[in-house]
């Protein structure tokens, strides 16, 4: 490192105080966005992912439970039962339903499962248990945090009251959050018994599952039969073509942002020290020594910006996280090796747009 | 005056213009300039502002290209030096003086002479310690460590020599030298740049109006509107 590179940026402190500052937040909301995609991607298909069922059967075409609509009857599951290889069936129906608390409404992705088998359940709980009885509930953690839900309150569905009895985790889809009640009460709530979105089914052990799917398909034609890998890759896909690629191009944007600022800098600096560059060329500086001077400033200030960022970011999580409890994040150290590394990239791209100008500085302008 | 063999003979130009610009706005700021420097010279170039001297240092240092006739620099045509060779060619065998000093505000004065010793690929620390030998000859390793704002004027241009003189320049190139010094100051640093080249057997070739150096010169040419109008040759 050239004691000029430093020298040249510690000369105007505020200065470069201000770009490290914009460069820190630029890196702060990439920080954020990804981790908001990465909590989102997990919160949103951790039900899938962590539910025990070997196989989802679905009504024709329904590809995924995220944004595709299947409504198929409960009785299927009595189909699907004598099948060869099946242990059990467990139908869970998916609606929109809003939640009463006071005056307040709160919409929630009910799921109604059957409490006996336990299939279709919340995933983890962070307190209290399962639902057992029609008149019971378990609320996604999230929901309960930012609506001050706890165990024992007693919420309004339509004109049932319910109790609250658990609080879950994995269950927080950010845009909207999961309960759970019995599959009696939620079909009670739609007004037809015999409905379900889909049928979970246990294979036993040991069975061959794609044996086990190509027996339903068979029995129930016309019935999307999904292993368990395949359907969380379709909510996954399904997921990611929503409003997730709005994140990355957020990121993407402050990553534009971040050079733009640099840029900025950079090319600031070189035309107040236009004078020392033209003297550095009159004196023979070698090829690529002033440019190796502008790249080695742009990654000195993301260096610093990075840290400056990821000192602040957990904390600033820590507090989002307590206003917003619905905005899901997860950081792990490949996110932030990816995000400095998608930063230095930015910062080398950002020194090449002000290393052109240096080709503008002439040696006669030493002699003026 | 002392006679300077042709062998040993570090600039030679012959019948050198330079025209900037081109039909109407045409300026000719050097007319038909013939003239030569040898080692061990210090070569004094007078005249008033305008009259074209700073320009044929540049023609002599190859940041110009004549519009017509020869430049030769170390006995080579200047024209059949690539970019980089002229640029080897500043950072390795010519030092520059300018009269505003131009030095790094933002390096030391350590930083200031060792930045053209780097170009000439030293490490750092072989640059330093040749640095401080040669501050220590010029009387000035005390502001080794210090930056050139803190520097009197005089202080700043010793520093400036110093850096030109750092790789062992064989042709010192010095714009109006002594412009910015008072005249006790002024003749210390001519005085430093005639020893180098007495002692060091160096080319300096100082471009002034200063008459009050011309004692120091083992030759003056002098310009006016571009043309060489007096030698003393």
């Amino acid at each position: 490192m050239d004691m000029y590179a430093v020298r040249t940026l510690r000369s105007q402190p505020l200065r470069l105080m201000l770009t490290i500052g914009g460069v820190a937040l630029c890196i702060i909301l990439m920080f954020f966005l990804v981790s908001v995609y990465r909590g989102v991607a997990d919160g949103s298909v951790d039900y899938i992912r962590e539910n025990n069922a070997d196989l989802w059967v679905l009504q024709h075409n329904a590809t995924n439970i995220l944004r595709s609509s299947s409504l198929i009857q409960a009785a299927q599951g009595k189909k699907i039962r004598p099948i060869s290889g099946v242990e059990s069936v467990s139908p869970v129906l998916l609606i929109l339903a809003s939640i009463k608390k006071g005056d307040n409404e709160r919409t929630v992705f009910l799921t109604g499962f059957d409490p006996e088998k336990g299939l279709g359940g919340p995933p983890r709980l962070k307190a209290g248990r399962s639902v057992l009885n029609d008149d019971e509930i378990v609320l996604d953690r999230a929901f309960a945090k930012k609506f001050k839900f706890k165990l024992g309150d007693t919420v309004g569905i339509q004109k049932h009251s319910l109790e609250v009895v658990g609080i879950s985790t994995g269950t927080n889809a950010f845009v909207i959050q999961y309960a759970f009640v019995t599959l009696r009460f939620a079909q009670k709530i739609i007004g037809f018994p015999g409905l379900a979105t889909c049928c979970l089914v246990k294979i036993k052990k040991g069975h061959p599952i794609a044996e086990a799917a190509g027996n339903i398909r068979k029995e129930l034609p016309g019935m999307e039969v999904y292993d368990h890998e395949t359907f969380l890759k379709n909510n996954i896909q399904e997921m990611e073509s929503g409003f997730l690629p709005l994140l990355y191009t957020v990121a993407v944007i402050g990553a534009v942002v971040l050079t733009v600022v640099l840029s900025l800098l950079l090319s600031v600096n070189i035309l107040e020290k236009r004078k020392d560059f033209a003297v550095l060329k009159t004196l023979g500086s070698p090829k690529g020594f002033l440019g190796r001077l502008i790249i080695e400033q742009a990654l000195l200030i993301s260096l610093a910006a990075s840290a400056v960022a990821l000192v602040f970011f957990f904390p600033l999580v820590l507090v989002i996280e307590q206003i917003s409890p619905e905005v899901s994040t997860k950081s792990t150290v490949e996110q932030v090796i990816t995000v400095i590394f998608v930063v230095m990239i930015m910062s080398l791209i950002s020194s090449f747009l002000s290393i052109r100008r240096l080709r503008r500085i002439y040696t006669l302008e030493a002699f003026r | 005056m002392k006679t300077f063999e042709n062998n040993s003979r570090v600039v030679e130009l012959t019948d050198v213009s330079k025209i900037f610009g081109s039909n109407e706005h045409k300026t000719s700021a050097i007319k038909h300039v013939s003239l030569h420097a040898s080692s061990g010279e210090l070569l004094l170039l007078l005249g008033p502002s305008g009259s074209g001297k700073t320009t044929l240092l540049t023609l002599i240092a190859g940041l110009l290209e004549p519009t017509s006739g020869t430049i030769s620099l170390f006995g080579r045509n200047i024209e059949s030096y690539s970019a980089k060779e002229l640029q080897e060619i500043r950072a390795l065998r010519i030092g520059f003086v300018f009269q505003t000093f131009l030095l790094i505000d933002s390096l030391t004065v350590a930083e200031n002479v060792g930045i053209v010793l780097r170009f000439a690929g030293k490490t750092k620390k072989e640059s330093r310690r040749q640095v401080i030998r040669l501050l220590r000859q010029l009387h000035i390793d005390h502001l080794a460590n210090t930056f050139p704002q803190t520097l009197s004027q005089g202080e700043k241009q010793r520093v400036a020599v110093a850096r030109a003189i750092a790789n062992g320049a064989e042709l010192i190139i010095a714009d109006e030298p002594t412009g910015s010094l008072e005249s006790k100051q002024g003749f210390e640093i001519i005085q430093l740049l005639k020893t180098y080249s007495k002692e060091e057997k160096r080319c300096v070739i100082i471009v002034s109006h200063d008459l009050r150096i011309t004692e120091f010169a083992d030759r003056i040419l002098r310009m006016e509107d571009g043309k060489l109008i007096q030698s003393n040759e």
